[in-house]
């Protein structure tokens, strides 16, 4: 029988990282600008698909990153880095194509239907707006936040898959790994889901007024991600 | 933006408690027949494992049917994933502790954390789906059978460790499928036969029987995929899988086509595509 309680005891620093984590990935999907199937349609602001394959595109990238880095070193700081900048790179990517897609191919200028001033370029957004959308395309706030958003997603992601990595057990790290990464893409995925829920779906960046109901998700991925995180630890800390 | 969905509960000629008892009870006795079978009368045996998470991805298509239909507002594949990230979540930690009882275990505890994100999307989220907290809980657990199903149809058992057996070393779940990485096939395999039949066949003429018949139907294709990894592990044996899942997959297939003419406004052949010297 696995002794639970001294394995919570020795592993208190991991289930904070990993409840962290989950806050840090409920956090960045609201940075993330998805605009769900009306952008699909160049009829909202933002990448034209649903915040869980946005988020989860990111998230994966950054695990996978931070996995390659964590074959060179076991610096934390490094590791998480690289999670980071893999994810932020994947969604810039998105983002880009994506916008490609709106300029040249739909034939219609990046606009935000929330601000009437761009907040980083102070350019007039109204003016071009179709009428009957709400913006199209990802003008540059959405982007700048995006590349935030995905930051902060491959930081949680690549964190919780760090501590759950540096947890001892006595066998060595290639016994768990495949558990360790893919409870850390279960949690992403819970993280992910909860934030669009408080999103209703579309937000278009950290100037949509939607993006102040944030703590709601924090507060629900917060009790979420703790639950999970004391299972995480308490199965692999007894293998 | 609502995708899909008619704001409010969908009509069902099979109540959901009778889909609830089905997923629960079928697939647990499945899942447990398949464990027990395999130890007595072989691994061609672990096929049966299949069959229970078939049990488990009819329930939770239909749970995501209920639900989904209220309109989540972002789309169905979000609260399929949902299901398959708890399930997941869970799974791991009921095998780990549970030994014996790890599936039962693992069903309660998807349970528990589909309660409590259930509750937080209505309380803290303010979703306000009436059937909100239900449906998550229904959704995590079906996740979680279907996933101990395929990993005891893969691995021919569901003990996660490695066990020592009349001097011979058993591999665990552990062992077979998760450090392989054939777990994350399970994953993305679960995720889409779950969340798939709602959101394939959503919308007004929507009817409960056709979507379960393409949940039956991803179950197949779930089985066959699980049959082609089991070829390669020890105690479970692929060949039987994979008939019973082509089987499977053809009765629904066609079952599932005969309730789309069913539905269908009209079917008509529209031909091949004019050839060059026609347009002209």
């Amino acid at each position: 029988m696995i002794d639970i309680v001294g394995i919570l005891a020795d592993n208190i620093l991991t289930i904070v990282l990993i409840t962290l984590g989950g806050i840090l990935i409920s956090l960045g999907v609201h940075f993330v600008p998805v605009g769900g199937a009306p952008a699909a349609m160049a009829q909202a602001t933002g990448v034209g698909t649903g915040t869980v394959q946005l988020a989860a595109g990111a998230g994966l990238t950054g695990l996978v990153t931070a996995g390659f880095m964590m074959n060179v070193t076991d610096n934390m700081g490094l590791i998480i880095a690289s999670g980071t900048i893999g994810a932020m790179i994947m969604i810039s990517v998105t983002m880009l194509v994506g916008q490609m897609m709106y300029v040249y191919g739909v034939g219609c200028p990046p606009a935000s239907a929330k601000v009437k001033y761009d907040p980083i370029t102070k350019d007039r957004q109204d003016l071009y707006v179709s009428q009957g959308t709400e913006g199209h395309g990802v003008p540059t706030a959405s982007y700048i936040s995006g590349i935030i958003g995905g930051g902060l997603g491959g930081l949680g992601g690549s964190m919780i898959y760090y501590a759950l990595l540096s947890i001892d057990n006595g066998l060595p790290e290639a016994k768990f790994i495949g558990i360790a990464s893919i409870f850390a893409v279960g949690l992403f995925f819970v993280n992910a889901v909860i934030p669009s829920y408080n999103i209703g779906g579309t937000i278009e960046g950290f100037h949509d007024p939607k993006f102040k109901r944030f703590p709601n998700a924090v507060l629900a991925s917060f009790i979420a991600t703790f639950l999970a995180a004391i299972m995480g630890v308490v199965a692999i800390g007894g293998m | 933006m609502s995708a899909g969905g008619g704001g409010g509960g969908a009509h069902a000629a099979i109540p959901q408690n009778n889909l609830i008892a089905f997923g629960v009870v079928g697939g647990l006795v499945f899942i447990y027949a398949a464990y027990f079978l395999v130890q007595i009368a072989g691994p061609y045996m672990s096929f049966l494992g299949a069959l229970g998470a078939i049990c488990g991805i009819v329930w939770g298509a239909s749970a995501v049917r209920r639900v989904a239909n209220y309109g989540l507002g972002t789309g169905v594949p979000s609260i399929g994933m949902l299901a398959i990230g708890i399930g997941i979540i869970a799974t791991i930690f009921g095998l780990a502790v549970g030994g014996i009882i790890g599936p039962i275990l693992a069903v309660i505890f998807a349970s528990l954390i589909g309660l409590v994100v259930g509750f937080l999307g209505n309380k803290v989220l303010n979703m306000g789906i009436p059937i909100m907290v239900q449906s998550t809980t229904e959704i995590a657990a079906a996740g979680a059978i279907t996933i101990v199903g395929l990993s005891t149809s893969m691995a021919g058992t569901f003990m996660f460790f490695d066990e020592v057996v009349n001097g011979l070393t058993v591999p665990g779940v552990a062992t077979t499928v998760m450090e392989p990485g054939y777990i994350a096939v399970i994953f993305i395999m679960g995720a889409l036969a779950i969340l798939h039949p709602y959101n394939a066949n959503l919308g007004p003429d929507e009817k409960q029987d056709r979507t379960l018949a393409c949940a039956f139907e991803k179950g197949g294709i779930a089985m066959i995929i699980t049959g082609i990894v089991a070829t390669v592990t020890p105690l479970a044996s692929g060949t039987v899988t994979i008939v019973v899942g082509v089987v499977i997959w053809y009765v629904a297939f066609s079952e599932y086509y005969k309730r789309v003419k069913r539905d269908a406004y009209m079917i008509s052949g529209a031909g091949l595509l004019p050839s060059k010297e026609e347009l002209e």
